[in-house]
């Protein structure tokens, strides 16, 4: 049976510290950034934003939401859109899988993307001299002028995938296939697994009263969700989730 | 029929048409995307045998355990230990990328004296010169290694002063050190057992001592519950990212932690929330304390009536602040579970460095942080990894980098037990570097050696027969049938966590309410560590998003 790979981020848990990105960037051999890129042009598949509740004084609160690829499950916009077909939905992991070799860098899918989830390489990618020694060999370094995502550590699913077959196992065991973002929380924020097993503590977690999806009006139907007991967190969540993709927000 | 020079055309115009409805464009157009994702220029990560292999990360004195995915020798990949009971998995966002840090631009890759490139013999005869003039001082970022050692065995043969430079966190720990006479290196945390935290400006959600091990307990005792296991009550003037988390947050003016402390002293005694041990209460009145703060003398008192609803309550300080450790004495949370406690036995106070020593010349081993400025008219010779930009040093002598050396990690600072790993160099140290141990040893060569040393801190744990070893199972030390064994699971990034010592054993000498000290600011792991050489993915966390301040905007 095929599995619906999807996370849930718990965000009463989320201190901001950016170990997920980081993590995530040197797991996927993203590039050091060029001088002149900002956070609009910049490649960060795994992206931390602030959300403050708006008040003043001591009733001023913050929290942090980590923004990813949402992994849609139904009418994933960047597919339908996508020209070259680089942009489908993987029959086995229900991880929509962007195929770099086949972009053309139209953008339209950056442009049809709700969450602002995909980025696109506006510069070579470079290394500072001898760097290159600690790129990730399981994941190939893409070229200016292409878009990327996360695509949820595709690679450390297909060494699971492997270890599974050296061992003579038709599937994977779960404790082998970990994003870098879920393993690099410090807090344990991040679930992580396979969402149409009742039992896997991802679905338990997404099927909470306190979980929820961004923009689920849309009907995209994601499969990373987001949890917290406080509301105003749940209505900043989705309102930022908006604003992030208004020109107005992405200052450069 | 006559084929004619227009059917030619024809067909022509016919075949170019038809091609269009076929795959072979698309085809054509999808190969070359593909080998322009392949052209030879673009950068290609070390092809090899993949391993993985664990140890320690030696870019801070926390020690956080680390798992190393090497390939054809070199370290690519790098993530927690969830088997380490410190860190349970966690490290900060810049040990995750820590195997870039040996080709960082800024790597110090040559001796350097006066702005020009020099070699280590002029270096070796410029010290020994300057040794035989006078008495030296070395000083120490991270002390009770095995190459601290060293330098305090040179130090004391050549007639010099070893000196350590305390990190925030120990320095933190001092008051109690002088009330108590124990080393501060022997004081921590005994976060596990608290109840309540009251943090003066410390930024406990932000990589306050070891990265991991506060973040998880808050996690599973606090994050998100509106009457949590664990209360964290932060007090400082801004909206930091633990004040954000924190179940409770009041805002003080700027440098005020101390009439704080005071106030809420007075307020625990006066209305008999506290047994009444410690310190005569202090001088100053609430109404005092309550103008120093900025908060009324009634949401004073409504404070110190909610610290000691839940105990145990700790008060944690940025800095060396007296008035807070008062308090702490005050609420009985010294020598106490869930307290201030002892770590280690009692140990003689290290000598800390103080300013301007007038020393012939000053040795600075890489441990001391890039941040610290000598104030001295000594010769400098500091050793680091990376060229801070901004050293004062007469002479900058390169020494190793991440995983380049052999090392050991001794407890840090905040731990509540005594712990104690071993560093291996996962990659071999590059020739043109050297370490402080290393260079002072081809001065005396009858000076002790790390790798002996360490050898010997193993054998001295084994027979102890105390503690446990934690690797992927934890094994009870008095387990192990020989030193040589537990020696190399060490070898092999586990750890060795000491037993946890009976409480009861520290008694502060306190009279009197402390005058108030210089207000501490709080820093977080970006200051902590040696700036401006970061990791350059770390740039994802203040160029490529507004998560944190780019580094050299904070310092200004």
């Amino acid at each position: 049976m095929s599995a619906r790979y999807g996370m849930v981020i718990d965000l009463d848990r989320c201190t901001g510290c950016g170990a997920c990105m980081v993590a995530c960037a040197a797991e996927n051999n993203v590039p050091p950034p060029h001088t002149r890129t900002t956070a609009r042009t910049g490649i960060t598949p795994m992206l931390v934003h602030k959300l403050s509740n708006g008040k003043e004084g001591a009733d001023a609160r913050e929290a942090f939401i980590p923004i990813t690829c949402m992994q849609c499950g139904e009418e994933t916009p960047c597919v339908s859109v996508c020209p070259q077909q680089a942009v489908q939905v993987d029959k086995e992991t229900g991880i929509v899988m962007q195929m770099v070799q086949r972009c053309l860098g139209c953008r339209y899918c950056m442009t049809a993307c709700p969450y602002h989830a995909r980025y696109f390489n506006w510069w070579d990618p470079e290394w500072p001299a001898g760097m290159e020694k600690s790129l990730n060999p399981g994941v190939s370094v893409r070229m200016r002028g292409v878009v990327e995502k996360c695509n949820l550590c595709d690679a450390r699913y297909h060494l699971a995938l492997s270890k599974a077959a050296a061992a003579g196992k038709k599937e994977i065991d779960p404790a082998d296939y970990v994003p870098a973002c879920v393993e690099a929380c410090p807090t344990g924020a991040i679930v992580f697994g396979n969402l149409t097993n009742a039992n896997d503590p991802v679905a338990v977690a997404a099927h909470s009263p306190d979980s929820f999806r961004l923009l689920e009006q849309i009907g995209t139907e994601p499969k990373i969700h987001y949890k917290t007991k406080q509301n105003w967190i749940r209505a900043q969540a989705d309102r930022n989730a908006v604003r992030s993709n208004s020109p107005e927000a992405q200052h450069v | 029929m006559k084929f004619s020079r227009r059917d030619l055309f024809i067909g022509g115009a016919g075949i170019a048409a038809g091609i269009v409805f076929t795959p072979v464009p698309w085809k054509l157009l999808g190969d070359t995307s593909i080998w322009t994702q392949n052209w030879p220029w673009i950068p290609q990560g070390a092809h090899g045998p993949v391993e993985t292999k664990h140890s320690v990360c030696t870019l801070c004195a926390a020690g956080c355990g680390i798992r190393v995915r090497m390939a054809a020798g070199w370290p690519v990949g790098i993530s927690g230990v969830a088997t380490n009971p410190i860190t349970k998995g966690a490290l900060c966002p810049l040990g995750f990328a820590a195997q870039q840090l040996n080709w960082h631009p800024q790597r110090l890759r040559e001796v350097r004296h006066g702005g020009r490139t020099a070699s280590w013999a002029e270096a070796q005869a410029a010290f020994e010169k300057a040794c035989g003039e006078g008495p030296v001082t070395i000083v120490d970022g991270r002390p009770g290694r095995a190459a601290s050692s060293v330098l305090e065995a040179f130090a004391a043969k050549h007639a010099g002063d070893y000196r350590v430079l305390l990190d925030e966190e120990t320095r933190a720990l001092s008051p109690y050190a002088m009330w108590s006479g124990v080393s501060a290196a022997a004081l921590g945390y005994d976060l596990e057992n608290m109840q309540t935290i009251v943090s003066f400006g410390v930024p406990l959600l932000d990589g306050w001592g070891t990265p991991g091990r506060f973040t998880r307990l808050w996690s599973e005792k606090a994050a998100g519950a509106a009457d949590p296991q664990l209360r964290l009550i932060q007090i400082e003037p801004g909206l930091s990212r633990t004040a954000a988390r924190a179940w409770r947050w009041t805002a003080i003016h700027e440098g005020s932690g101390a009439a704080l402390a005071a106030g809420l002293a007075q307020v625990l005694i006066q209305e008999h929330l506290v047994n009444g041990q410690g310190p005569a209460p202090p001088q100053m009145s609430l109404v005092d304390a309550a103008a120093q703060t900025g908060l009324s003398s009634d949401a004073i008192r409504e404070l110190a009536r909610t610290i000691v609803e839940r105990r145990p309550v700790v008060a944690i300080a940025a800095g060396d602040e007296p008035a807070i450790a008062a308090l702490n004495v005050v609420l009985g949370a010294v020598g106490t579970s869930g307290g201030i406690v002892l770590k280690s036995k009692p140990q003689g106070s290290q000598v800390q460095l103080e300013a301007g020593v007038g020393h012939r010349a000053m040795l600075l081993d890489s441990t001391v942080p890039w941040d610290f400025a000598p104030q001295t008219n000594a010769e400098v010779f500091r050793f680091a990894a990376w060229d801070g930009g901004n050293s004062k040093a007469d002479w900058l002598l390169p020494s190793p980098g991440f995983a380049e050396e052999l090392t050991d990690v001794p407890t840090a600072s905040t731990s509540a037990r005594e712990t104690y790993a071993i560093a291996v160099n996962l990659v071999a140290q590059p020739g043109e570097t050297k370490t402080a141990a290393q260079f002072l040893t081809n001065i005396d060569g009858t000076l002790p050696d790390v790798d002996k040393g360490i050898h010997a801190r193993c054998e001295h744990l084994f027979e102890s027969k105390a503690g446990t070893v934690h690797a992927e199972q934890a094994t009870a030390v008095a387990k192990f049938e020989s030193a040589a064994k537990m020696e190399e699971q060490l070898r092999q990034g586990a750890i060795w966590v000491g037993d946890p010592l009976k409480a009861g054993g520290l008694k502060c000498a306190l009279k009197q309410w402390p005058a108030a000290a210089n207000p501490a600011h709080a820093i977080d792991w970006t200051a902590a560590w040696q700036l401006p050489v970061f990791p350059p993915l770390a740039a994802k966390l203040y160029q490529e998003s507004d998560l944190r301040e780019a580094p050299g905007r904070r310092q200004a």
